[in-house]
């Protein structure tokens, strides 16, 4: 007998649709899984038969049963499939109604006791449902609420038995706990009242967050520089639905997506360590392409700390990213796109033992060290950063300051510049213009610099709410030019 | 009319030479070295070669006690530069923040006055008193590898740069690569060709040093200027004032020892309240951005803002975060 369950394979964040046919048919014992599943799909024999014997469900006694996962030339990756499985087996022997599983997709992993296991990209394979037309998704009770954001109705079973109940009428979907509205509030968020002194990097912050401008900074160890990046996703606007839901399906995909948990709204936060491997910051992998650390970063901020300590080929792969917003990794077996669009922060020293600029300390590093330091970032890459940004070592009377303004104020003024951004583009005075060819002239500033200086006095201005670009407004942009030494 | 060869010689053969050599080995080499070819050579490259003997060779050069056999030229400038009244800006490749800028403004001031600034093409205080020279004058680059090297790589364009107006010169053929042994060889010519020689910072050990000791040796100036007794980059500098070096705390100050009228000083600035507030608070010493604020009593975005106004005036610098008043020295005195 034939039967036939629909569920959806990931291939990149998108997913694929794909049939699970199951054949039993007279002949010695046997059971096959066909269509290119990878290693923990195979396994899924083991888990399927032991599942459906714990749910005291009734394996089929004398036959020999083979599972075609079609398209057969599409790699089917992932425990995902166990489900569909263990459900067209049983509609095969006849133990569902023939057309219960009509409407229906299927989506999860089986443990040996018959319970299900929430598996990530739960949120693209109901996307998949719904493109497909399919009302509902089986699915472990954990990934319901990820798979109502979708539009697709989840039916989330904690146990195979229950599954099974369901399909045979016996009982309704489950009810299902309403999602909470935010994966992560604003409150988990770290909070600028934290950085005492410091208030120039503070000002480079607030601006990088109105204009979404790309930040470097360089000082010496211990001046905060972590500590200010990791408040900048605290005073960006909190996500729109789209890209809402693009950033969830990114950490759906990748298993980032706590039980339970609804959109993904604060902009997320991504640091990678610096000996990251180039498919880990890009994507890739050898066995499923996998979003790397840019795509988990879509919409968000992507720290990188000790920024020349990262290999050169994964920095020089963030360009295609910085430029067009997605990466494209290609592999023998196909290409993929992730989005990737996110905003770039980050950190170095302003040489390797770390003491330059420290005040204290006397830096011990010969020249020659220090310029092979600074030219492991290429001219490419430094291009890239709107605001450079030295932080030098505060000093205690600012540490024993007042308590500094919290993030609340400062997301504020960052949404008001970000409308006035919008609403119409601000133009440079005639004595702006002037003092910026000026400085072209006096400082060293390349072309692209001087681009790169307009764009942060005219977010400038929108902060000061200002109605053209004056200035005071491109003074001040100037001053987070990169420092002499990094051009030269 | 030997020297030529015996300059080609020391290259080939990994020497220091002077004079030619009473081998058999330099006697077959000179019977096999196509003199008049190489130099068409080196014409025909845009290079110029002075020897010794020659009218042109500098007679300061001339005079110290192991002159070089002659010196590979490359830029515009006539070889009259040479003679002209220069001076040697020197010190430590890895200076810092003040030791650069103090540099700068020494071979901005020095040439602005008419004098010739030189020095070795290095990183650090060398590259800083080429670049300020620049701004207002010539300057010259001594080699310690052939002319068409360009050591170290990331000067080649400075080095393109100085030779448009000035001049690059080495005793060592073009194509003979650097070597540390050449350095302390390439300082004696630093200090031969120069009057005085001003250190501006250098560690206890440094090749600075050399070109001192060697400018002394030859009865030459020394002077240097004055660090903090607590750096190690200001060991070498404030040793040789213990010793009697003038001590610099202006370009008139080098001025004066070279027998040269200061130019005269540039009216007084007169800036805006705020904007002499600001300046006056990075003058007394180096402060960041957020100091300079406390102290005024303002937002740092407005302050940022008249730091880089004051920048643009060329009355401020700043390196890695800290604001420093520029040694606007040459109107002081």
């Amino acid at each position: 007998m034939l039967a036939r369950t629909v569920t959806h394979a990931l291939v990149g964040i998108e997913p694929r649709r794909i049939e699970v046919e199951a054949h039993i048919e007279r002949g010695l014992k046997a059971f096959t899984i066909v269509g290119l599943p990878d290693k923990a799909c195979q396994e899924a024999k083991e888990r399927v038969r032991s599942g459906i014997s714990s749910a005291e469900l009734g394996w089929p006694a004398a036959g020999r049963i083979t599972i075609n996962l079609a398209p057969a030339q599409l790699r089917k990756e992932g425990s995902g499939f166990d489900l569909p499985i263990a459900l067209a087996l049983l509609a095969a022997s006849a133990q569902l109604p023939r057309d219960a599983l009509d409407g229906h997709a299927a989506f999860g992993e089986l443990a040996l006791d018959g319970r299900l296991r929430p598996v990530p990209g739960a949120l693209v394979a109901a996307e998949g449902a719904r493109r497909a037309g399919l009302r509902r998704l089986l699915c472990a009770a954990e990934s319901g609420p990820e798979v109502a954001l979708a539009g697709v109705e989840p039916v989330g079973v904690a146990h195979l038995a229950e599954a099974v109940s369901y399909l045979r009428g016996e009982r309704g979907p489950p009810d299902l706990p309403p999602p909470s509205d935010d994966f992560e509030t604003l409150a988990d968020v770290p909070d600028l009242a934290d950085v005492r002194g410091q208030e120039r990097a503070r000002r480079a912050l607030e601006i990088a967050a109105a204009g979404r401008h790309n930040l470097l900074m360089a000082g010496p160890p211990g001046t905060g520089k972590t500590m200010l990046a990791r408040r900048l996703p605290g005073i960006l606007p909190l996500l729109a639905d789209e890209p809402s839901l693009e950033v969830t399906r990114i950490h759906s995909v990748a298993g980032l997506l706590a039980p339970g948990s609804g959109l993904v709204r604060v902009p997320p936060f991504r640091a990678p360590h610096h000996a990251a491997s180039v498919a880990g910051l890009i994507g890739g992998g050898h066995v499923g392409i996998r979003p790397g650390e840019v795509s988990l970063a879509h919409h968000g901020v992507l720290f990188l700390d000790e920024l020349p300590e990262f290999q050169r080929p994964a920095l020089e792969g963030l360009r295609q990213p910085l430029e067009d917003g997605f990466v494209q990794v290609a592999r023998v077996t196909g290409r993929v796109t992730f989005p990737a669009r996110f905003q770039l922060v980050a950190a170095m020293n302003l040489c390797p033992c770390g003491a330059r600029g420290h005040g204290a300390a006397e830096c011990s590093c010969t020249p020659e060290r220090v310029q092979r330091y600074r030219e492991k970032l290429s001219r490419a890459l430094l291009d890239r950063f709107d605001l450079l940004l030295a932080v030098p070592r505060p000093r205690a009377v600012e540490l024993a300051g007042a308590p500094a303004e919290p993030s609340t104020p400062v997301r504020e003024r960052v949404l008001a510049a970000r409308r006035r951004l919008r609403e119409q583009p601000l133009e440079r005075t005639r004595a702006a213009d002037e003092l910026l060819t000026r400085a072209v002239d006096r400082l060293p500033l390349s072309g692209r610099g001087r681009a790169r200086v307009g764009r942060v006095a005219e977010t400038i201005a929108a902060l000061a709410a200002a109605a053209s670009v004056e200035p005071e407004h491109v003074a001040e942009a100037l001053s987070f030019r990169p420092p002499s030494e990094l051009v030269e | 009319m030997s020297e030529l060869a015996t300059a080609v010689f020391a290259a080939h053969t990994e020497a220091h030479l002077v004079d030619a050599p009473r081998s058999t080995r330099f006697a077959t080499f000179r019977k096999t070295f196509d003199e008049p070819g190489y130099v068409r050579d080196l014409h025909a490259r845009g290079y110029r070669w002075i020897a010794r003997g020659d009218h042109a060779f500098p007679h300061r050069l001339a005079a110290i006690h192991d002159p070089p056999p002659g010196l590979f030229v490359r830029g515009d400038a006539d070889l009259a530069l040479l003679e002209r009244v220069s001076v040697a800006v020197v010190g430590a490749r890895a200076c810092s923040a003040y030791g650069a800028s103090v540099a700068r403004t020494l071979g901005r001031e020095l040439a602005a006055a008419g004098v010739v600034v030189v020095s070795g093409l290095a990183r650090g205080v060398d590259a800083q008193s080429h670049r300020g020279a620049l701004e207002t004058g010539t300057t010259v680059a001594v080699l310690g590898c052939g002319i068409d090297r360009d050591y170290p790589r990331s000067h080649a364009a400075l080095a393109a740069e100085i030779a448009r107006g000035g001049l690059i010169v080495s005793e060592y053929p073009p194509g003979v690569e650097p070597a540390p042994w050449r350095f302390p060889a390439r300082n004696r010519i630093v200090g031969g060709l120069t009057l005085a020689t001003v250190v501006v910072e250098a560690r206890e050990r440094s090749g600075a040093l050399i070109t001192a000791d060697l400018a002394l040796d030859e009865g030459r100036e020394v002077l240097a200027v004055p660090g903090e007794i607590t750096s190690q980059l200001s060991r070498g500098s404030n040793h040789l004032l213990r010793l009697g070096a003038v001590p610099v705390t202006c370009a008139n100050d080098v001025l004066r020892v070279l027998g040269v009228e200061p130019a005269p000083p540039a009216p007084p600035r007169v800036l805006e309240p705020r904007l002499e507030r600001v300046h006056a608070l990075v003058a007394d010493a180096p402060k960041t951005a957020d100091e300079v604020a406390l102290g005024i009593g303002e937002r740092v975005a407005g302050i940022a803002a008249a730091l880089v106004e004051l920048e643009l005036l060329g009355l401020v610098e700043q390196a890695d975060g800290l604001y420093r008043a520029a040694p606007n020295v040459g109107s002081r005195s």
